[in-house]
């Protein structure tokens, strides 16, 4: 069954552990800025909010892609970038709504979260129960509705804004 | 190199200068983190130099384990002269500043000589730029972070300040990162301010390489899960240690006052940090990719934001009779953010109490304001004023020392410093291993060491930890609170194997120590990321290497056996309640322990000086033809 990756962004503490598991996953050594996923922080106002892909139906990476070098894993729901076709023009980086989508700050390859196949390293070591990893479901798909709606809350609130 | 990012990085303000140097060299001798920060200030460090001139060096250590995906690994070792002992200071802190630096490729930040003007220190991509912060002068540590973020434009960027404190050269001024995260004692603000150094901001992008990626990737997520699975990790991530600081004034371990007495059933009873963390805590936070999350996040209405670990809970509460928990957080925003050590700046509090309760101080020496016990008004005003160097607090800001010998020889007699020091408050009537390493302590920190906490341990299930003293240490008797046997051991090798996650720049309260009590893991962990082949006994001959360097420079410092000792309180004045009521050190018992703490260490048991043998046998003969002669 497929599953997917819940961000609870209230739940975080903003250890980044998620972003350099990640680095040391896919890359073999440790590096936050080679994670693909992302924790901005609000340190002086507690708040962190996890950015990781969110494996949109209509995903605009894929679409403004003149490669076609990003496409669906069928088999994890994962949007993948096949690096042989990969240009490296960057739309896909700019394209993502939620800024989701990274650059290896060394190689410039495009860094997308592919799961881990489907098995999720971030999920592992996450300490907070902010990310989770759950069976596609109603109850899960409306908690991660409620969670998504949570975000721009917490982004007011960590800059202040009140409305 | 793997682990290791290759440079140590000097800048000298005086002239503006930045060079490098390579790591490698020391690595096999020294590790890195606190080990290598004790041999570079060794090396750096010019004998006659005062703490607040040019010449003396301020050092920030990472380790090879410092920025790797494992749990606790966020940790820098701060070092310089301390000018609160005129000794080798050392500090510690954590969250996200020191990963930062090492992915900038940077294993050690050397900072000598004094700006001109007020100045910060921007280090990003492996580049360093010595910027003006005559726009930041003045402004507290959240502030300080805040505007240099966005001077810079990027709120990635991590930073290390110090606050009004430590620009007006308060002796025990600390470095802040993030809203409570302190290298808070022996004064590291002051060294800082003297150079007329604002902050160090960094930003990397680099990595740090690991030798067997993907082994080391399975068992650190199994150590990662094998944490949160601890007990002691569920506690401190829920309540941080606001439950613990509790049951420690319940058992006597904390004292209350000026280490007045213990177990006083008001503040036992009383207590009210629980509750004031589960109304306004917002979350637990910690350090650089830890599941541990030992601090509370507390967010006040009227009072404000921000993180604490755990001297506050004690400091400002027991510490200075104080009850009130919403002055305890009012004191504690108002440390961390004008950059003071809470445990000294507490213990000052604790003194002028003391003093005035004994009528040997009235409110004429200090502005005014009487030094009531639990006083809202005196622990405020006394905070603002050492800060600001105003009033009283002038005096207050070179020492609690400086204030007695003003004041008079009354005065004199009440102060409880150990090498020029506040002593961590625990109680050491009582725990005597503990009494031990404060005494003979590199800086005095008993609690972290394994063999304090020991003695904290065995009150929960005595007869099971006499077993694992047994196994630990060769005496059922080291976690005996009160006894004088097995101790020396205790000490020595607690010390050694402390000494190893602060060599390896990770979090010692992770590794040996407390949520997860494994140095092996910790040593396994090692290999894995530097693809060296080390074993315990290596490991922990680098620890006996670094203290007994530590110990030589303070030798070269004029420390001897006599600077060993504790306030003579403990030894006059015995405890009138508790589970421990009646216990006083003996006076001769206790420089027994001594005795035999330095014949186990090798060193001369009439000076307390490393003997030229060990020395020769630790590789550090130069040391010896240097200091000894």
């Amino acid at each position: 069954m497929l599953k997917t990756l819940i961000v609870d962004a209230q739940k975080c503490s903003g250890c980044r552990s998620c972003e350099n598991y990640c680095a040391l996953k896919h890359g073999g050594l440790c590096n936050p800025a080679r994670g693909r996923i992302h924790v901005v922080k609000w340190e002086q106002e507690g708040i962190f909010v996890p950015i990781n892909c969110r494996r949109c139906e209509k995903p605009a990476c894929e679409q403004v892609c003149p490669k076609h070098a990003t496409y669906r894993n069928f088999d994890t729901g994962a949007l993948e970038v096949d690096a042989a076709r990969c240009i490296g023009c960057l739309n896909c980086v700019s394209a993502c709504p939620f800024g989701a989508t990274f650059v290896d700050p060394e190689s410039g390859e495009v860094l997308k979260c592919d799961l881990c196949d489907g098995d999720p390293t971030c999920v592992k070591v996450c300490p907070t129960g902010a990310l989770t990893f759950e069976d596609l479901s109603k109850e899960a798909y409306l908690k991660l509705i409620a969670c998504a709606d949570q975000i721009p809350l917490l982004v007011r609130e960590a800059i202040g804004r009140q409305e | 190199m793997y682990g290791w990012v290759g440079k140590i990085l000097k800048v000298d303000l005086t002239e503006g200068k930045i060079s490098m140097e390579p790591t490698e060299a020391y690595v096999d001798e020294y590790i890195g983190g606190r080990g290598l920060g004790v041999k570079l200030i060794y090396d750096n460090y010019k004998p006659g130099t005062g703490a607040l001139e040019p010449g003396n060096p301020l050092l920030f250590n990472t380790g090879p384990l410092s920025g790797t995906a494992m749990p606790g690994s966020g940790r820098v070792d701060v070092t310089a002269l301390s000018p609160m002992s005129n000794l080798r200071a050392k500090s510690n802190f954590g969250a996200y500043w020191g990963p930062e630096l090492k992915f900038n490729g940077f294993d050690h930040l050397l900072i000598t000589g004094k700006a001109e003007k007020p100045c910060y220190l921007w280090i990003h991509d492996g580049k360093v730029e010595i910027r003006p912060a005559e726009h930041l002068w003045g402004q507290d540590t959240h502030e300080t972070q805040k505007l240099i973020q966005q001077e810079l434009g990027d709120p990635e960027i991590k930073v290390v300040c110090i606050g009004p404190a430590g620009e007006n050269l308060v002796r025990f001024a600390c470095l802040i990162s993030e809203t409570g995260d302190a290298a808070g004692r022996t004064g590291m603000g002051a060294v800082m301010g003297s150079k007329n150094l604002k902050a160090v901001a960094v930003r990397g992008t680099g990595s740090v390489r690991v030798a067997h990626p993907e082994k080391f990737l399975e068992l650190s997520i199994q150590v990662n899960r094998e944490v949160r699975e601890s007990p002691a990790y569920q506690e401190l991530s829920t309540w941080g240690v606001a439950r613990g600081v509790q049951m420690m004034y319940q058992m006597g371990f904390f004292p209350v006052g000026y280490f007045e007495d213990v177990c006083v059933d008001e503040i036992c009873q009383k207590y009210a940090a629980p509750a004031y963390v589960e109304q306004h805590q917002l979350k637990n936070v910690g350090c650089f990719n830890c599941p541990g999350r030992c601090m509370n996040f507390l967010s006040v209405p009227g009072l404000g934001k921000g993180a604490t670990s755990c001297e506050p809970f004690s400091g400002f509460t027991g510490a200075v009779w104080n009850l009130d928990m919403d002055t305890f957080w009012e004191a504690t925003l108002l440390v961390n953010k004008l950059g003071i050590d809470c445990t000294e700046t507490s213990a000052s509090i604790g003194l002028l109490m003391e003093l005035f309760h004994e009528g040997i101080i009235t409110e004429k020496e200090t502005d005014g304001i009487p030094m009531a016990r639990g006083s809202k008004e005196a622990i405020l005003t006394t905070i603002r004023k050492i800060a600001a160097r105003e009033g009283y607090g002038e005096l207050l800001a070179q020492g609690q020392k400086a204030f007695a010998s003003q004041i008079g020889p009354a005065a004199v007699e009440k102060l409880d410093l150990v090498k020029g020091l506040a002593p961590h408050a625990y109680e050491f009537r009582s725990f005597h291993g503990t009494a031990l390493m404060q005494a003979v302590g590199h800086r005095g920190d008993p609690l972290p060491l394994r063999g304090s906490l020991l003695e904290v341990d065995w009150n929960h299930a005595p007869e099971w930890f006499q077993q694992v003293a047994k196994e630990q240490f060769g005496s059922e008797e080291a976690a005996i609170p009160t006894s004088y046997e097995g101790k020396a051991m205790s000490a020595v090798i607690s010390e050694h194997l402390e000494r190893v996650p602060d060599n390896l720049g990770i979090c010692k309260w992770v590794y040996g120590l407390f949520a997860y009590q494994d140095v092996n893991m910790a040593l396994r962990l090692f290999n894995l990321v530097t693809g060296k082949d080390w074993d315990m006994a290596q490991l922990l001959k680098v620890s006996e290497r670094v203290r007994n360097l530590e110990r030589m420079f303070d030798v070269r410092q004029g420390l001897t056996r006599k600077d060993d000792d504790l306030p003579k309180k403990f030894f006059e004045v015995p405890l009138s309640r508790g589970k421990f009521a009646g216990e006083v050190l003996d006076r001769a018992k206790f420089e027994k322990m001594k005795d035999e703490y330095y014949e186990i260490r090798g060193w001369n048991k009439e000076t307390g000086i490393p003997t030229r043998e060990k020395l020769v046998e630790l590789g550090l003969e130069a040391v010896a033809d240097e200091v000894l002669n």
